[in-house]
């Protein structure tokens, strides 16, 4: 008999976020093919990604060629900052959105000359949270962190320290005014992840900046190694 | 909020994977413990997404998987809401490890009978 419904249950099994992964997996190939290491660095309003990112680019003058995405809610306020330091800078305004997603990557990847450029850095829009889950073609996520932030923040944003490659503490210069547990925070960053390398640092006094630069430098260098 | 860029993706993969003409009554997701995706916040925005398109009314069902929690010292194992928790040993810091699995996995239509 027609025009009779029945209710059916059709099983899928996709990942949701597919469309997304797919335009971030594009981006991979295309920063691997051009030998570019790639950072998306992710943090809390205030941890200090711009601040690091200028004391960052002061640093590899001369060294490296980067460039810069900044992603940020309404103002071009970082963009214009980091652009102090270096000429590759794109400033990507999400509006309303509190992450950066693959595909606006892409299009700000389209408006910077990638020729030489061996180190992208892709400033997240602040927050702990909503950026994890969403790939945007990066070769390493840095989470940041800071000691005003407080010493609980690594417990209560297990994603990012789990899917983390490097977890950097700023603001280490401020400890004599802050009661921070170190201990207890390095524990929790264990526990999640226990083979992530964790570096101490200040973006405002230069103090561990050399040993993040090192690790820039290695990543650099085997990006290269791995484009041949 | 995330958590509506997420029923955005969702509403257009449910669009795609509906049969023609088919009504959408039901949406089944998989959410693993590492999302951090509070399932009331993914339901408001799934209301607001699809508000006004084919697919309003349908009801979206949120699996949301726990943490596994082991632990070093007794080498128990079980599931829980929260990763930091204590053991019943004594230890008060076993590992907790999540998934981060976000998945489609099912949706439910009514379809003509042929």
């Amino acid at each position: 008999m027609s025009g009779e419904t029945r209710t059916v249950r059709l099983p899928v099994v996709e990942r949701i976020l597919e469309a997304n992964d797919d335009i971030a997996a594009v981006t991979r190939a295309e920063l691997g093919r051009r030998g570019i290491f790639a950072i998306d660095l992710i943090g809390a309003p205030g941890s200090g990604k711009t601040a690091l990112l200028e004391a960052t680019l002061r640093l590899l003058a001369g060294r490296r060629r980067p460039a810069v995405l900044v992603g940020d809610l309404a103002t071009r306020r970082d963009g214009d900052r980091l652009a102090r330091w270096c000429e590759r800078v794109v400033q990507i305004s999400t509006g309303e959105g509190c992450h950066l997603e693959a595909g606006q990557v892409r299009d700000a990847l389209g408006r910077l000359d990638l020729d030489g450029v061996d180190l992208l850095f892709i400033e997240n829009v602040g927050n702990l949270i909503c950026p994890v889950g969403f790939d945007l073609g990066q070769t390493a996520k840095v989470g940041l962190f800071s000691l005003t932030e407080g010493d609980d923040k690594a417990a209560k944003h297990p994603y990012l320290v789990t899917a983390a490659d490097l977890i950097l503490l700023n603001k280490i210069d401020l400890e004599p005014h802050l009661t921070f547990d170190r201990a207890g925070f390095m524990a929790d960053v264990r526990l999640l992840n226990p083979s992530v390398p964790l570096l101490e640092v200040s973006a405002a006094t230069g103090a561990g900046l050399d040993e993040w630069i090192a690790w820039l430098d290695r990543g650099v260098e085997a990006t290269a190694a791995r484009r041949g | 909020m995330h958590e509506f860029s997420i029923a955005e993706a969702l509403a257009t993969q449910v669009l795609r994977h509906a049969p023609e003409g088919a009504l959408v009554r039901g949406v089944e997701i998989r959410v693993g413990a590492l999302r951090a995706l509070e399932p009331e916040a993914l339901k408001m925005s799934w209301q607001a997404v699809t508000d006004g398109t084919p697919l309003a009314g349908a009801d979206l069902q949120v699996d949301q998987r726990p943490w596994t929690i082991t632990c070093s010292s007794c080498g128990r194992s079980w599931s829980s809401p929260k990763p930091f928790v204590e053991c019943t040993c004594g230890n008060a810091s076993p590992t907790p490890t999540g998934g981060d699995e976000l998945d489609l996995v099912s949706i439910t239509v009514d379809e003509e009978e042929p």
